[in-house]
């Protein structure tokens, strides 16, 4: 038989399996190995980076719009990930369509592809179970990565009786090229992978310089926590007065600061009085450039922040802004700034979303990958990852996701509620990249809560475009 | 206010340490140096030294350096605060203790390693953690990013900007005029390396809006002046530069480098408190001064001290320095050694010495005339200035 009918009976075979496992329709439910909990979103958030109080801090998730603590619907697929040493069930779907492939000499995988729907937020406590179908299969394709098969599984969970979540989930198989054979020509220049360039600051690892906090100022501090922007008010004359202290310039008047007297929650909207866009030398916990505004509030005082979600370009004296609190830990949260459209004013551009980078460290690769519990050596083995066709250890699908639903939701704020994310990964992001995620907003909608955005979102490293993933929103007005 | 009084002392003594990027020597040793050459330029001993003062940034103490020196007995030390707004401000005690008797012959000094050892430039974690209230002050703007004196003069030199049509060229002529000083002084770290405008245009951002250019050097080095009083001023060998004013000032609203929450974020207030009195002492006005040195560790706030001493009305510095108003020839030479861009950053305690100079006579700059010296101290921060001149009245 010659070559060309050995892989056309080959491929008719795989075909005829996976119609077989089509058939199946839905596995039996795997059950998660624990519930919904804090130590594992904790773990997970920590890798991701992602700060959003709402996962974490409970004081703050219970004044949120979620009543309470809930999981990054992100980690979804995590609670259900088969774990280290527990094998995934050979019945499973997804277990069977792998044997097939990996018979069939397609040994090296990677995920393409997941769309990703949440019905609603989980919260610690719930137990959740996943049945999976397989949806189809195509092949045999070439592939940068050499020759493969794409198949879609789709994947529900549920919780009780109740489907909380889906996803479509694509994954290539493919055969990883002898050492030494020619790559595809459209093949990924692997050979390009330089290590990042020395940046001023570690991206988002630099703890910020901390106030020194006075009896007099700890209500200032203590209100950024609880998301409130408080300006001392004299308790004698009532004058405003930032940054605040024991007596009041204007009457004299010795101040008496409690938890809910001697100060004013002001809106915290107001106009850049002034700006600088900082380049040089680094800034603890900042990345460069850095724009700093202070802000005039409308109740007339002034308050200095880190203007964020905005080009350095588009600052200018006179823009209006409305406060961001940016948590930096339980006992820290800082004020800054973020553009405020006025009315139907819309500034161009300003439905970009900020850039994020990430430093993809050995370090993050292989602690995002276990938060994730994605144990596929892939990601934490360097000796194994080459021997799969790979220059190094590289980032797993399930951090890309997490890191689209930090990006946006850095920007959308706290209280946004993500509704869906699809994500398409384009070129491998290897330890020792940088991702650079940019993103605006493609649709806006009035919505229940908020509005509805559809944001589009693109995540490059040194080899170009890795994450391209859409994702849908909803951006309350309220402590945005 | 307190009737103006006579002029009572002089700066009888100037001495330094090369200026230099690595000293390679002890703060304490420049000090002592320099201390020693300004004591050989006045013609005393170490034993006629009665006082000293310096900057409370300055690491070394008054009874160090005595020690170092071999003065037994001190009646009088001080230190100023408010970094290098304590230039002027350690003649003006110096002056204050000679008036008074308190000492008779009192040196002023600055030795650091600036360069070499802790850079100002640099993020100063330490100065946001301090349990004081600079460390409180420090908390409404280090944590958010605003922490390096650049990014501090930026915030109001945008203000400034917005307010009064001023542009970044305007703040590049101050820059090219000190490097055009510095390229003819030997002691000057850029001696012989003049720039053009074009040249600070094209340098880096360091702040937004200050280039690279518009930044002070970052220097090691040491400055020491010896004051005394006029009675025995006419004992020294070198010609006396007669202190015809010397004040000290701080605003409303003042913070150390982040006065932002005044009504108006385009002047130096503080510098305004010290003009109003430098003009009163010495029966002066902007028009007689040949020549000045401003302290320029930025020169945004070049063109704000010119607003703020009454040379011209505010907003219209970026006028006034135009066309080579401000370098030698010109209506007002500023800053003829260099000043801090371009000689050396010794905290302004240079900027004095160059002034002393000038009054002698034996500046490599020289400002042709005998109409009296201005000097000032650090900006943004309460501060301090010197009229100085070669008779007391």
């Amino acid at each position: 038989m010659r070559a060309g009918e050995l892989a056309k009976e080959t491929a008719d075979v795989i075909r005829a399996e996976a119609d077989r496992i089509k058939a199946l329709g839905e596995s039996a439910p795997r059950v998660a190995r624990d519930p919904v909990n804090l130590p594992i979103i904790e773990n997970w958030v920590e890798a991701i980076g992602d700060t959003n109080p709402v996962y974490t801090d409970a004081a703050y998730a219970a004044a949120s719009v979620h009543g309470g603590l809930v999981a990054p619907p992100a980690m979804t697929q995590v609670w259900t990930m088969a774990g280290l040493r527990r094998a995934a069930e050979a019945s499973d779907p997804t277990s069977q369509m792998v044997a097939v492939l990996e018979d069939a000499g397609y040994t090296s995988v990677v995920a393409t592809n997941s769309d990703h729907v949440f019905c609603r937020y989980l919260r610690p406590g719930e137990l959740l179970s996943l049945r999976v179908s397989l949806a189809n299969l195509i092949g045999p394709k070439q592939t940068a990565l050499g020759e493969g098969w794409f198949f879609t599984t789709r994947n529900t969970w549920y919780s009780g009786d109740e489907i909380v979540a889906t996803m479509d989930f694509r994954i290539l198989k493919f055969r990883p090229p002898a050492t030494g054979a020619g790559r595809a020509d459209d093949a990924v220049p692997l050979a390009k992978v330089q290590p990042p360039a020395t940046l001023p600051i570690a991206p988002d690892a630099g703890p910020v310089i901390r106030p020194v906090v006075s009896p007099e100022t700890k209500f200032f501090w203590d209100g950024l926590s609880a998301g409130q922007l408080r300006i001392q008010s004299c308790a004698v004359c009532g004058t405003l007065r930032h940054p605040p202290g024991p007596m009041c310039p204007a009457c004299g008047g010795f101040q008496a600061i409690t938890a809910d007297s001697g100060y004013v929650v002001a809106a915290g909207t107001g106009t850049v009085f002034s700006y600088v866009v900082h380049h040089h030398p680094p800034v603890p916990g900042k990345r460069l450039p850095l724009v700093i505004a202070l802000v005039e509030l409308d109740e007339g005082v002034r308050v200095l922040g880190e203007m964020r979600h905005v080009r350095p370009d588009q600052v200018g004296i006179g823009l209006p802004v409305r406060i961001e609190y940016l948590r930096i830990d339980k006992d820290l949260t800082i004020p800054a700034w973020r553009p405020r459209t006025v009315a139907r004013d819309h500034v161009s551009g300003l439905d970009d979303l900020p850039e994020m980078v990430v430093e993809v460290t050995p370090t993050f690769v292989v602690a995002s990958a276990l938060a994730t519990r994605d144990f596929t050596p892939v990601h934490h083995d360097v000796g194994l990852a080459v021997a799969n066709g790979s220059t190094n250890i590289f980032v797993n699908i399930l951090t890309d996701t997490g890191l689209v639903q930090r990006f946006i939701t850095q920007w959308a704020g706290p209280q946004s509620i993500v509704r869906e994310i699809s994500l398409r990964l384009g070129v491998p992001c290897y330890a020792g990249d940088t991702l650079t995620f940019t993103g605006h907003v493609a649709e806006r909608t009035p919505g229940q809560h908020g509005d509805r955005c559809l944001v589009k979102v693109i995540g490059r490293c040194s080899l170009g475009e890795h994450i391209i993933a859409t994702a849908l929103l909803d951006v309350s007005g309220s402590r945005a | 206010m307190a009737p103006v009084r006579l002029p009572a002392a002089a700066i009888v003594g100037i001495g330094a340490t090369e200026f230099s990027k690595d000293s390679g020597r002890s703060e304490l040793r420049l000090a002592a140096e320099a201390v020693r050459a300004a004591l050989d330029d006045a013609g005393l001993r170490a034993a006629d030294v009665q006082g000293l003062v310096t900057f409370t940034m300055d690491s070394n103490a008054e009874v160090a350096l005595a020690r170092e020196l071999g003065i037994a007995e001190l009646t009088f030390f001080s230190q100023i605060g408010y970094g290098g707004g304590a230039a002027c401000a350690t003649v003006h005690h110096a002056a204050m203790a000679v008036a008074t008797g308190a000492a008779d012959v009192v040196v002023c000094y600055r030795a650091l390693n600036e360069r070499s050892g802790r850079r100002f430039g640099q993020v100063s974690v330490g100065a946001a953690q301090a349990a004081t209230s600079a460390g409180i002050d420090n908390g409404w703007h280090y944590p958010m990013g605003l922490s390096t004196p650049a990014a501090t003069v930026a915030m109001a030199a945008r203000r400034y900007m917005h307010a009064f049509g001023a542009t970044s060229a305007d703040f590049g002529i101050v820059a090219v005029a000190d490097r055009r000083h510095a390229a003819t002084n030997p002691e000057a770290w850029f001696f012989g390396k003049p720039i053009t405008l074009a040249d600070h245009q094209a340098s880096r951002w360091i702040a937004e809006p200050l280039r690279l250019l518009d930044c002070c050097q970052e220097s090691d080095g040491a400055v020491a002046l010896v004051v005394t009083s006029l009675e025995r001023a006419r004992d020294v060998a070198a010609t006396p530069a007669v202190i015809r004013a010397a004040a000290q000032g701080s605003g409303p609203s003042q913070f150390t480098m982040t006065s932002y929450y005044r009504d108006e974020m385009t002047g130096l207030p503080e510098m305004g408190v010290v003009a109003r009195q430098l003009w009163r002492q010495a029966g002066a006005r902007p028009g007689d001064i040949r020549t000045a040195i401003l302290y320029d560790h930025f020169t945004p706030y070049v063109l704000m001290q010119l607003e703020e001493l009454g040379f011209c009305p505010p907003g219209e510095a970026r006028h006034f320095i135009a066309g080579g108003a401000i370098e030698m020839g010109g209506r007002l030479p500023l800053n003829p050694h260099g000043g801090q861009l371009g000689e050396a950053y010794i905290h302004g305690m240079n900027g004095i010495a160059e002034a002393v100079r000038q009054v002698r006579g034996t500046s490599v700059n020289q400002v042709p005339g005998d109409g009296p010296v201005l000097v000032t101290a650090g900006t943004g921060v309460p501060t301090s200035g010197l009229i100085l001149a070669a008779s007391a009245g």
